[in-house]
């Protein structure tokens, strides 16, 4: 193939798409560290079918058009380090074809992968090399010299793509420890199903794209929504969603209309297509407003009431009876009547308990996540624009939603600092150095020094069998990280937890904090904590359910 | 030239021994335990009111004294031609202070009564009496006592850690700390007097932690006054022995002008604090 044209070019990313979301339990199980949690095959998946599903609104196919989708979908829908660092790929790639108007030449796709790579080295801080960046720079190169030596659009990608395959094999001979680990780079492997998927997108023929855009159809597309409905309190119970079109429709207008009607709204759109996302309670009235606007379509109207009785009953019979007690009187619901506060905070949580806590804590907006599913950077947005306040600051509480949580500062209008937090103790002792009526730059900095006071401890099960240091872990072994480190292995999450602590608690701890999941019972942390009282009679140990899903406990020093 | 008397109320917690060596007389609050009316001090021991308070469901309560209370003390005490000085716990916290002004205006004029708002509580209040009646002592004139009092009122640094703000919140006296009510970890705030009121100072978990913390900022109050003899107090609750490891560091990391005066919350206060609270009371000379 010649040149690419707008049709080709879709075609290639639904199909990378696929072949990204057919892989990515693969991709996830080249994550170094065997814990359960922030896989980068599905964080990588979640925001490329973000940014495909965003294609759907384009009303023509110039390549110009898509692109721009492409970069704010994936903007919008990244999830985690490496979603971050795709959305900037697609950003680059997308600028790198903006000035192309009909269809782009082999030299015009070299350009873009060029972009691409600039852009994605340019949004870390400090890139590493043997990551899917070198495998997005070894590819742009590749797609280069092929152009350079007059190869047509189609052989540009292949070349990339090899270019991709290669650099991805020798990721562990530059990162120590990938070889260690006996692994490729996670991500490095989910950029080469990206590429492979645009490879076959090329040659794809018309039937099979019928056969993917089928199942484009029906994703998980609340996947998000339901992981959170167990801890989330459920005000305004039906997830309602459509698509307005017409003519003239404004958008601002819209949000501003449907704000008081309920919570998580999201209106994206132009003057012809917009898509409406609302928890309301009055499905009905929002419906009728935006009728009014143009014709309504693909209308979905979900009662997330019942479909989290049955959520919160697998999971946890508590998770329930939590939420609907907190119904009444949850300070959090939002009295948008009174004058917006000076600094707003949102907090990513994962856990009914540790979410109450955060909340009591002051936090206006608990956004569900880190541990098993990481939210999207439009998950952070619509958390930090329903916070009534003129600045936000925004605590992640897990170091691959860091990233995504300083992407926010750019694509809302309100003032926003990240305190990198990267555990829920952290965010805790953070929290403790919150003054309301101070700056939100005095208290950025107050919180960052803060978060410091406290040595977090995670206990939790091998996802895979691994060396780490000196210890030999065994798949669904019980393993005990001080701060972020495996520190200890075991067979019983108490005892893991006991054994994890002797390493974090000295003669100047004070404090001993433990948060226990959502499938320990209270007895048994009730119990640990006693034994841990006894052999630490100088520090004050403290027991809190936490509700986290995947790690037995959460235990903080300070 | 008539003497000049220091009176203060039962919210000052001085000790029975600084109370007689300075001379200074106290009119004592009540308590009110159901139906049961106690003169503080005097009817009720603080080790008997703690005891209760762990005991008793209900929250007691406590009463200003009257006007007539104050008027018979200045009665007591002055010959005409005296002066008086009443100073008494923050307006904003207790009526005390409204009811010595009414008396004051309730005596004939051969008595003279500076009643005096001491913006604070406990030792806080009882470093005011203190300073009033050490003027006194070394036979000050009314004038400059006024001044050393004022001085003591606008200089004053408060910090107090509480066990639990339910005896704050409970009896309307938490303030602006109200912010720091229904947390559910156990916190342990640094609470300070912000202009005669309870306001939150840093919030932190563990009382290990804050006993820390206040030691850290008894360093940094020193600081700012690099030349400066400075003049500590503290008080306690059911934590006598804290309170005196306490007062031993401070002695040893400040320049102190005398001794670490220490006073043990009575009725008066504990109704409104509770059990476990350690206050510190500190002003630059």
């Amino acid at each position: 193939m010649d040149v690419i044209n707008g049709v080709t070019l879709r075609n290639m990313l639904l199909v990378a798409a696929r072949n990204l979301d057919q892989q990515k339990d693969i991709v996830n199980a080249l994550n170094v560290f065997p814990v359960p949690d922030g896989d980068t095959g599905t964080n990588m998946s979640l925001t490329l079918n973000a940014a495909v599903k965003e294609l759907e609104r384009a009303e023509n196919n110039e390549v110009g058009r898509l692109t721009t989708l492409l970069a704010r979908g994936s903007l919008m829908g990244a999830r985690g380090n490496s979603g971050v660092i795709l959305s900037q790929f697609f950003r680059g790639f997308s600028d790198g074809l903006a000035h192309v108007k009909g269809e782009a030449t082999g030299e015009d796709i070299a350009h873009a992968f060029d972009s691409a790579s600039k852009t994605t080295y340019r949004a870390v801080m400090k890139p590493v090399e043997g990551t899917m960046l070198t495998v997005a720079r070894v590819a742009a190169e590749a797609a280069e010299e092929a152009a350079e030596e007059g190869a047509d659009a189609s052989a540009v990608i292949k070349a990339a793509l090899l270019g991709a395959q290669k650099s991805l094999a020798d990721t562990p001979n530059i990162l120590p420890v990938l070889k260690e680990a006996g692994v490729v780079d996670a991500g490095g492997q989910g950029l080469v199903c990206i590429f492979e998927g645009f490879w076959a997108g090329l040659t794809t023929s018309p039937e099979e794209m019928e056969e993917i855009l089928a199942e484009q159809g029906t994703p998980e597309k609340e996947a998000v929504d339901f992981s959170r409905l167990g801890e989330e309190v459920l005000v305004n119970k039906y997830c309602t969603e459509f698509i307005i079109l017409g003519e003239g429709i404004d958008p601002e207008r819209i949000r501003a209309e449907l704000e008081s009607k309920g919570d998580s709204m999201i209106v994206v759109g132009d003057e012809y297509v917009t898509k409406v996302h609302i928890h309301t309670d009055h499905p009905g009235q929002v419906l009728q407003f935006c009728g009014d606007l143009g014709n309504l379509t693909e209308i979905a109207i979900d009662n997330m009431m019942l479909q989290n009785q049955e959520f919160a009953h697998h999971s946890d019979n508590h998770r329930l009876d939590y939420a609907i007690d907190n119904v009444v009187g949850f300070p959090g619901v939002a009295e948008h009547s009174a004058a917006p506060k000076g600094v707003g905070i949102v907090a990513v949580v994962a856990g009914a308990g540790l979410a109450d806590i955060f909340r009591s804590l002051g936090v206006d907006s608990v956004v569900t996540g880190g541990q098993t599913m990481n939210p999207s950077t439009e998950d952070l947005v619509t958390a930090v624009n329903s916070v009534h306040a003129e600045s936000v600051i925004i605590l992640p509480n897990n170091k691959n939603v860091i990233f995504s949580a300083q992407q926010v500062k750019e694509l809302v209008d309100k003032k926003v600092g990240v305190v990198p937090t990267r555990s829920a103790p952290q965010g805790i002792s953070a929290l403790m150095y919150f003054v309301e009526d101070d700056s939100l730059e005095e208290n950025v900095a107050a919180m960052e020094s803060g978060m410091g006071e406290v040595k977090t401890g995670e206990v939790t099960y091998a996802v895979r069998s691994t060396v780490a240091g000196d210890l030999q872990i065994e798949e669904r072994d019980i393993i005990g990280l001080a701060e972020g480190k495996i520190a200890v292995v075991g067979s019983s999450p108490d005892d893991v937890a006991r054994d994890l602590l002797r390493t974090m608690v000295d003669d100047e701890s004070t404090v001993i904090s433990v948060y226990y999941g959502a499938d320990q019972m209270a007895e048994e942390a009730e119990d640990l904590s006693a034994t841990l009282q006894e052999e630490y009679s100088h520090c004050e140990v403290e027991v809190y359910p936490g509700g986290q899903p995947l790690y037995y406990y959460i235990v903080s020093v300070e | 030239m008539g003497k000049i008397h220091v009176v203060t109320d039962s919210g000052s917690d001085l000790s029975l021994e600084v109370k007689e060596r300075l001379g200074i007389h106290v009119v004592p609050l009540t308590v009110q335990f159901g139906s049961e009316i106690f003169k503080d001090g005097e009817e009720m021991s603080t080790s008997e009111f703690y005891t209760r308070l762990k005991n008793e469901i209900e929250m007691p309560s406590t009463c200003q004294p009257s006007s007539a209370d104050f008027v018979a003390m200045y009665e007591k005490i002055a010959q005409p031609g005296d002066t008086i000085i009443s100073v008494h716990m923050s307006s904003k916290m207790s009526g005390t202070y409204q009811s010595a002004v009414l008396a004051s205006t309730m005596l004939d004029s051969s008595v003279t009564v500076k009643v005096v708002d001491s913006k604070a509580a406990s030792m806080g209040l009882g470093l005011v009496a203190v300073t009033a009646a050490q003027g006194v002592q070394a036979g000050k004139e009314l004038d400059e006592i006024l001044s050393d009092v004022q001085h003591t009122i606008d200089h004053l640094q408060v910090y107090f850690v509480v066990d639990t703000l339910e005896f704050l919140k409970k009896n309307g006296r938490i303030g602006m700390a109200s912010a720091l009510v229904g947390t559910m970890l156990s916190i342990k705030p640094i609470l300070t007097l912000v202009d005669g009121e309870v306001a939150p100072f840093e919030k932190i978990r563990g009382k290990a932690k804050a006993l820390k913390r206040v030691r850290e900022l008894v360093v940094e109050f020193q600081e700012k006054f690099p030349e400066k003899k400075i003049r500590a107090a503290m008080s306690h609750a059911t934590t006598s022995e804290e309170a005196t490891q306490i007062a031993e560091a401070l002695s040893r990391i400040l320049p102190l002008e005398g001794e670490v005066l220490i006073g043990e919350i009575g009725p008066t206060i504990g109704v409104h604090t509770g059990p476990g609270v350690i206050a510190l009371f500190l002003f630059a000379m």
